[in-house]
C-alpha cells in the first residue's frame, strides 16, 4: 500500500515537472514566434455568425486562417444571426456577437430600431467593394444571385424568365422563395420591366403577375428545401439562390439547368451589432476578409461571388460561369436596391405572406 | 409532458395524488404535515416563478408596449384582415385534425381496451414509439409517401385505380395527415386510460337487459367514454394550434398557422409587439379551454392521479 502511494506520488511529481515544462514552453513560445506581443494581448476575439453547415469550414480557410496569420482571432458561430435574435442581443445590452452575416432586410429591419454600428470606412476599404454595395451600417461580404432554374427532363430549348410565368408553354409545377425579397423583381421583369427601371418596386403589378401561376406555384422556406424540390422533381422551375442551383446542377449531372440571365444580383452583408464586444477589432477582421485571395476560395468551396472586383482577375475561368459577380453575368441581371428595403420590406413582406396563404 | 402521457396510459396510483391531497384544506392536526408538503415544493415553485412565469410576464408586457404604449397591438385581432385569415386557417386546420385524430383514437383505444394482455402491450408500443420520432424525421418520411412520384400515388397508378397523380402534399391535405400522425398517441392514450376505467359489466348488464350491441355501446359504453373523448379533444387540440414544422413543411409554404405567423413577426420582421400580442391571445385561449375542460371533467384524472 505504501509502496503504490510512493509510486503514485512519484507520478505526480513527475507528471507536474511535465507541465511545468510544457507551460514553459507555450509561454515562450509566442514570444519567440512574435515580437509584438503586448498588441497581441490586447487585441480581441472577434465572433462571426453565419448559418453554418459547409460554411463552417469553408470560412475557417477563407478568413480564419489569413486573420489568424495577421495575429487577429475570429471564432466562428453557425447558429444563424436573425433579425430578431440580434434586436435581443441589442437591447439586453448583453451582445456576443461582433460580425454577422445578414443582407439587405438586416439593414432595413434594424437600421431603423438603431441596432447596428456603423461600419469604420476608416479601417474597412470601401474601394475594395463595389460603391453601390457599400452601406453606412453594413458592407458587402460576398454576392449572390436570384436565379430561374428548370428542370431539362420536362423543360425542352432554354426557358426565358417570361416563360416561368407561361403555363401552357411550359406545364407543371413552380417554386419561388417564401419571402419577397427578388420575387418581387423577378415577377416585374418577367413582366417586360427593364432590367434599370425596377425600382421603386410595383408591388401590384408583381402580385399581379405571381396570381396567373399561382395554383401552380410553392414556396421554399430553405435552401436544402429549395434543392430537394428540384431535385425529386417536384417542380419544373423554379427561382432560386445560385448556390444552391450550382449544386443542384452539379449533382444532377446537368439535369437541373440555370441561368443568370435576368436574374437579381444581391449582396450578402457583414453588420456589426451595436455595443459589440470586440469593438473596432471588427473592423479590422472584416478589413481583412477584404482579400481577394479568401473570397475566391470561398467562391470555389460554396459559389458565393468575391465582392473585391480585384478578387475577378484571380477566379479560374472554370468558375467564372458561376460567379454571379463576374462582368458577364452582372450585364444580364438587375441589382437589388437597399434604399427601396430600408421603406418597405417589412410590409411587403407580410403582404406577401398575406398572398400567398390565400 | 410526455411523462405526464406515459402515467396516463398506466391505471396505477401516482405519487402526485399525495400533493393533491396537501392541497386540500388541511385540518388543524395536519397542518404540520401540510406544511412540510408546501416546503417539499417551494424549490419547484421558485424556479417556475423565476424561469417561467417571470419570463412569460416579459414577453406579455412586450405585447401591451411596443412599439408604443397602448392596446394597439390587441385592436389589430379585430381589424387586421391578415390575422384574420391565418387564425380562421389555424382554428380550422386544428379542428379537422382533431376531429379526424379522435375518431381514429376511438377506434385504437376500443380495441385496446378489448384485447388480451399480449396484445394490448404491443399495441400499447407501438402507439407509444412514434413519440420518439423527430417531428422533421416523420414529415420527410411523409414527403416521400406523399410526394407526386411517390409511394401512394405510384401504386394507386399503377393498379389504374387513379390516372393523375392526386395532390396530397403541399396543401391542407398534407398538413392534416402530418398532424394526425403525430397527435394520434396523444388522443389515443387519454381515450385508453378512460376506457380502461370503465367498468365492462355495465355493458354486460344492458345486454343482459336485452340492449342489443349496438344500444348498448350507445347509451352505456359511449357516453361513460366521453369525459376520455373531451379530455383527448383539447389535449390534442391545444397542441394542433401550436403546430410549426408540420404545416411549414407539409403545406408547400402556403399553409400559414399561427406558430409561423409568430416566428415571422418576432424573428424576420422584428414586429414584436405584434408577434407576442398573438402569444398571449394563444395563451387565454388556452387557458379558457383548460378552464372549460376542468368543468367537464376531473382534470386531476386526465394527467394521471386518481
Amino acid at each position: 500500500m505504501t509502496d503504490r502511494k510512493t509510486a503514485l506520488d512519484k507520478t505526480a511529481l513527475v507528471i507536474s515537472r511535465r507541465k511545468l515544462l510544457a507551460g514553459a514552453a507555450l509561454i515562450a513560445a509566442p514570444a519567440l514566434l512574435r515580437t509584438d506581443l503586448a498588441l497581441a494581448e490586447t487585441r480581441k476575439d472577434v465572433v462571426l455568425v453565419n448559418f453554418g453547415g459547409a460554411a463552417m469550414k469553408a470560412f475557417d480557410e477563407a478568413y480564419v486562417q489569413p486573420f489568424a496569420a495577421q495575429g487577429g482571432r475570429i471564432v466562428l458561430d453557425g447558429s444563424g444571426a436573425l433579425n430578431g435574435k440580434i434586436l435581443t442581443m441589442v437591447q439586453s445590452g448583453n451582445v456576443t456577437w461582433d460580425i454577422c452575416d445578414g443582407g439587405i432586410t438586416t439593414l432595413a429591419e434594424l437600421n431603423p430600431r438603431n441596432a447596428l454600428e456603423k461600419i469604420d470606412y476608416g479601417i474597412v476599404d470601401k474601394t475594395k467593394v463595389p460603391a453601390e454595395f457599400a452601406y453606412e451600417n453594413g458592407v458587402v461580404n460576398y454576392m449572390f444571385s436570384s436565379v430561374m432554374a428548370w428542370d431539362t427532363a420536362k423543360v425542352k430549348d432554354t426557358p426565358t424568365l417570361a416563360d416561368f410565368f407561361d403555363l401552357k408553354k411550359y406545364p407543371g409545377r413552380r417554386m419561388m422563395r417564401k419571402d419577397s425579397q427578388a420575387m418581387m423583381e423577378l415577377c416585374l421583369i418577367a413582366d417586360g420591366v427593364p432590367l434599370d427601371k425596377l425600382y421603386p418596386l410595383d408591388t401590384k403589378r408583381a402580385f399581379e403577375k405571381m396570381a396567373t401561376i399561382k395554383k401552380e406555384l410553392l414556396y421554399w422556406n430553405s435552401g436544402a428545401e429549395s434543392q430537394s424540390l428540384m431535385r425529386d422533381g417536384e417542380c419544373v422551375m423554379g427561382l432560386l439562390w445560385h448556390t444552391r442551383a450550382n449544386v443542384l446542377k452539379a449533382e444532377t449531372k446537368g439535369r437541373i439547368a440555370y441561368s443568370f440571365k435576368d436574374g437579381l444580383l444581391q449582396p450578402g452583408l457583414w453588420v456589426v451589432p451595436k455595443g459589440n464586444p470586440a469593438g473596432a477589432e471588427a473592423f479590422r477582421a472584416i478589413a481583412s476578409m477584404q482579400q481577394p485571395e479568401g473570397q475566391v476560395k470561398l467562391l470555389a468551396a460554396m459559389g458565393n461571388g468575391p465582392a473585391n472586383p480585384a478578387a475577378q482577375s484571380l477566379v479560374p475561368a472554370d468558375l467564372r460561369q458561376t460567379n454571379p459577380g463576374d462582368p458577364a453575368n452582372v450585364a444580364v441581371q438587375a441589382k437589388i436596391n437597399a434604399a427601396w428595403y430600408i421603406e418597405n420590406h417589412s410590409k411587403t413582406f407580410q403582404a406577401y405572406l398575406d398572398f400567398i396563404s390565400s | 409532458m410526455r411523462a405526464l402521457l406515459s402515467r396516463i396510459a398506466s391505471t396505477e396510483t401516482s405519487p402526485a395524488t399525495d400533493v393533491a391531497g396537501a392541497l386540500r384544506p388541511p385540518s388543524p392536526r395536519r397542518l404540520h404535515g401540510a406544511m412540510r408538503y408546501w416546503l417539499l415544493i417551494m424549490p419547484a415553485l421558485l424556479l417556475m416563478l423565476a424561469f417561467y412565469l417571470y419570463p412569460i410576464g416579459r414577453v406579455l408586457w412586450i405585447s401591451v408596449t411596443e412599439p408604443k404604449p397602448g392596446l394597439d397591438n390587441f385592436a389589430l385581432l379585430a381589424t387586421s384582415a391578415s390575422i384574420h385569415k391565418m387564425l380562421v386557417t389555424t382554428a380550422r386546420i386544428s379542428i379537422l385534425t382533431t376531429v379526424i385524430t379522435l375518431v381514429l383514437a376511438y377506434l385504437v383505444a376500443y380495441t385496446l381496451v378489448h384485447s388480451g394482455e399480449r396484445g394490448k402491450r404491443w399495441m400499447l408500443l407501438g402507439v407509444i414509439v412514434p413519440l420518439w420520432i423527430s417531428v422533421l424525421v416523420r414529415a420527410f418520411a411523409w414527403f416521400i409517401l406523399l410526394r407526386r412520384e411517390g409511394l401512394i400515388n405510384n401504386v394507386l397508378i399503377a393498379s389504374g385505380i387513379i390516372d393523375s397523380p392526386l395532390s396530397l402534399i403541399w396543401n391542407e391535405t398534407g398538413v392534416v395527415i402530418g398532424m394526425v400522425h403525430y397527435m394520434l398517441p396523444f388522443g389515443i392514450l387519454p381515450i385508453y386510460a378512460n376506457m380502461n376505467d370503465i367498468d365492462q359489466r355495465c355493458v354486460a348488464a344492458a345486454r343482459g337487459l336485452g340492449a342489443t350491441r349496438g344500444a348498448a355501446f350507445r347509451k352505456v359504453f359511449l357516453p361513460l367514454s366521453m369525459p376520455g373523448v373531451i379530455g383527448a379533444g383539447i389535449l390534442v387540440f391545444v397542441f394542433s394550434l401550436g403546430f410549426f414544422v408540420t404545416p411549414a413543411l407539409l403545406g408547400g409554404g402556403k399553409t400559414l398557422m399561427i406558430a409561423e405567423y409568430i416566428k415571422v413577426q418576432i424573428l424576420e420582421i422584428v414586429r414584436w409587439g405584434v408577434g407576442t400580442m398573438l402569444a398571449a391571445t394563444l395563451l387565454v385561449v388556452i387557458g379558457l379551454l383548460l378552464a372549460i375542460l376542468g368543468r367537464i371533467i376531473d382534470l386531476r384524472k386526465l394527467f394521471g392521479s386518481v
